[in-house]
């Protein structure tokens, strides 16, 4: 009998007592975003959506090797010996021409592995956060601008991957 | 407890999808009554074939997969990882690194816990501390993403180093963190702890005996819940955790039987405090240095096979890795501490109520990613 009413006073006293804390919490700032409309800045260092400066790239391929989840699919061709030379932005000389540089972002896992072998630092991830789409293949991204020129046939990617998902 | 059975058994499957299986688990459970005469899981819902897939890819990219085992605390999963193979290797790494990495173990440590805490009050019925603990925790993510990109699964432990180092101003950020925090927690105790209800609805029920705790192998803040004074970082110690000052709580049973379910969640709330203690400790001792100074070129341990331990939050989590000198792991196979609590958990069960049994399962801080893989 004792016990019954030893539990019921504790019982209303601690409430009170964790009652006053959420009391006191109610006069603080508050700490949530309004997400649409107020945004918070991302890091410098926020590993999102994937970019490749293509006009850098080498085509060395040693992102793709890195890759963890083998989402980057790279096919390139010797540049002729009468082409003009390219270079990249930091020197060094473009010897392959990249015509297919596809990036599936709905199977990267960011984990930012391949950023860090690219030897001319133009795979980059972007702190931007905001690229959802309807159809998943949308996700894969083709970065590549040139044409092949020896006219080997290229292989659409979004065959490669919907083998891949089944 | 004893308990006699008598009358029919229903049986009553608790999951997969039910909001306090902290995951996708299945309970049956043979019910008499109110009582629970059996409570059998079904685990492997999430199973992602994490052993057999990481024999196909290379040592470094095995930590984002290791990253997924416990998305609670994806830190200290690698770190686990990360330690096996340099150890493997034979890599050294610099106090720096050493420094950063305990910081950032003991900081993955507090979000899950804190994680813990608030969805077992979640679990109980009481809604406000989930999400005061969500907002602590959240000041721990941005630091984590400040320093390396992401806010959930880092890959921020690299072998032989780290993917950066931190940022300037850094330390005093994560002072400020804690002189914030620390008194958070006596908030949480006067909230959640202290509370007369909780403390009925769980010092009672879930009696975890230190024999049964042995026998089935359980680890980390269950076992140390039941009383025996265990911990990986103190018997075992890596990363010279055997320089720093730090207690390490067991379950006192103050309200009931040393084991409950109280004293598990008890034992959690006090390891904050202590990680916070690391913390602070592991601050003053950063050296200026370069992390990625031990990183090898190639990854390629040589042929023989190690085990390695660490405390996680959730217990004891150890890599066993056979290599046969390639780039790739021949085996690897991982002792994951919510597995073996997950077995003791019948027995625990048994003769409970079927409300209890929430309780029970809240209080074992389980995580299904890490018990499937
Ligand atoms: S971030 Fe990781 S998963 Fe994504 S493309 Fe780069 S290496 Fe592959
Ligand atoms: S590592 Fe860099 S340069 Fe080489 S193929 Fe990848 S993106 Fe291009």
């Amino acid at each position: 009998m004792w016990n019954y009413f030893r539990d019921i006073g504790l019982g209303i006293v601690t409430v009170l007592t964790s009652m006053g804390v959420a009391w006191r919490h109610l006069f603080t700032r508050s700490v949530t975003l309004q997400y649409p409309t107020e945004k918070w800045t991302m890091p410098e260092r926020s590993r999102m959506r994937l970019f490749n400066k293509i006009e850098d790239c080498i085509g060395c391929g040693q992102c793709a090797r890195a890759c963890p989840t083998d989402c980057i699919t790279i096919q390139t061709e010797k540049r002729g010996k009468d082409e003009p030379e390219v270079f990249a932005s930091d020197g060094t000389q473009i010897k392959l021409r990249t015509y297919v540089f596809d990036i599936d972002m709905a199977l990267c896992c960011y984990c930012s592995l391949c950023t860090f072998p690219c030897p001319t630092h133009c795979l980059v991830m972007t702190p931007e956060y905001e690229y959802s789409v309807y159809d998943k293949l949308d996700h894969i991204y083709r970065f590549a601008k040139e044409k092949p020129l020896s006219g080997k046939a290229q292989k659409p990617h979004s065959e490669k991957t919907e083998s891949h998902g089944q | 407890m004893e308990v006699e059975y008598s009358g029919d058994v229903m049986t009553l499957n608790m999951g997969p999808q039910h909001p306090s299986t902290h995951g996708v688990l299945r309970l049956e459970l043979k019910t008499d009554g109110e009582i629970v005469a059996a409570a059998i899981p079904h685990i492997g819902y999430l199973h992602r074939c994490f052993e057999k897939h990481v024999e196909n890819v290379d040592y470094a990219g095995v930590v984002p997969y290791t990253d997924r085992m416990d998305y609670c605390a994806a830190m200290n999963m690698e770190l686990g990882y990360v330690l096996a193979v340099e150890k493997l290797m034979g890599i050294e790494v610099n106090n720096r690194v050493r420094c950063i990495r305990i910081v950032m173990a003991e900081l993955g440590r507090i979000a899950s816990h804190l994680i813990a805490a608030g969805t077992y009050g979640n679990d109980i019925g009481s809604f406000t501390p989930f999400l005061w603990c969500f907002r602590d925790r959240e000041r721990i993510l941005d630091m984590f993403e400040e320093t390396c990109g992401a806010r959930l699964l880092y890959n921020y432990n690299w072998i032989g180093g780290l993917m950066f180092d931190i940022k300037p101003g850094f330390e005093d950020k994560l002072i400020e963190f804690l002189d914030y925090f620390e008194p958070q927690v006596d908030n949480l105790n006067r909230l959640l702890s202290d509370n007369w209800i909780f403390i009925k609805r769980t010092a009672e029920v879930g009696i975890l005996s230190p024999e049964t705790a042995i026998s089935y192998g359980v680890t980390g803040p269950n076992l140390r819940g039941s009383g025996v004074k265990f911990d990986v970082r103190r018997d075992e110690p890596y990363l010279g955790y055997d320089e720093f000052d730090f207690e390490i709580p067991v379950g006192q049973g103050e309200y009931g039987p040393v084991g409950s379910c109280w004293d598990r969640y008890m034992v959690r709330i006090r390891e904050v405090k202590e990680s916070c203690k690391i913390i602070r400790q592991a601050v003053a001792k950063l050296t200026p240095g370069d992390v990625h100074e031990s990183i090898p070129k190639r990854i390629k341990p040589p042929a023989g096979e190690i085990y390695m331990r660490t405390e996680c939050p959730r217990g004891e989590l150890g890599y066993y890795i056979v290599s046969d000198g390639g780039l790739k792991p021949y085996r690897l196979k991982v002792k994951s501490p919510c597995f073996t609590v997950m077995s003791a958990f019948e027995e625990v069960s048994r003769g409970a109520m079927i409300s209890d049994v929430i309780a029970i399962l809240g209080s074992f801080d389980i995580v299904l990613g890490e018990i499937d893989r």
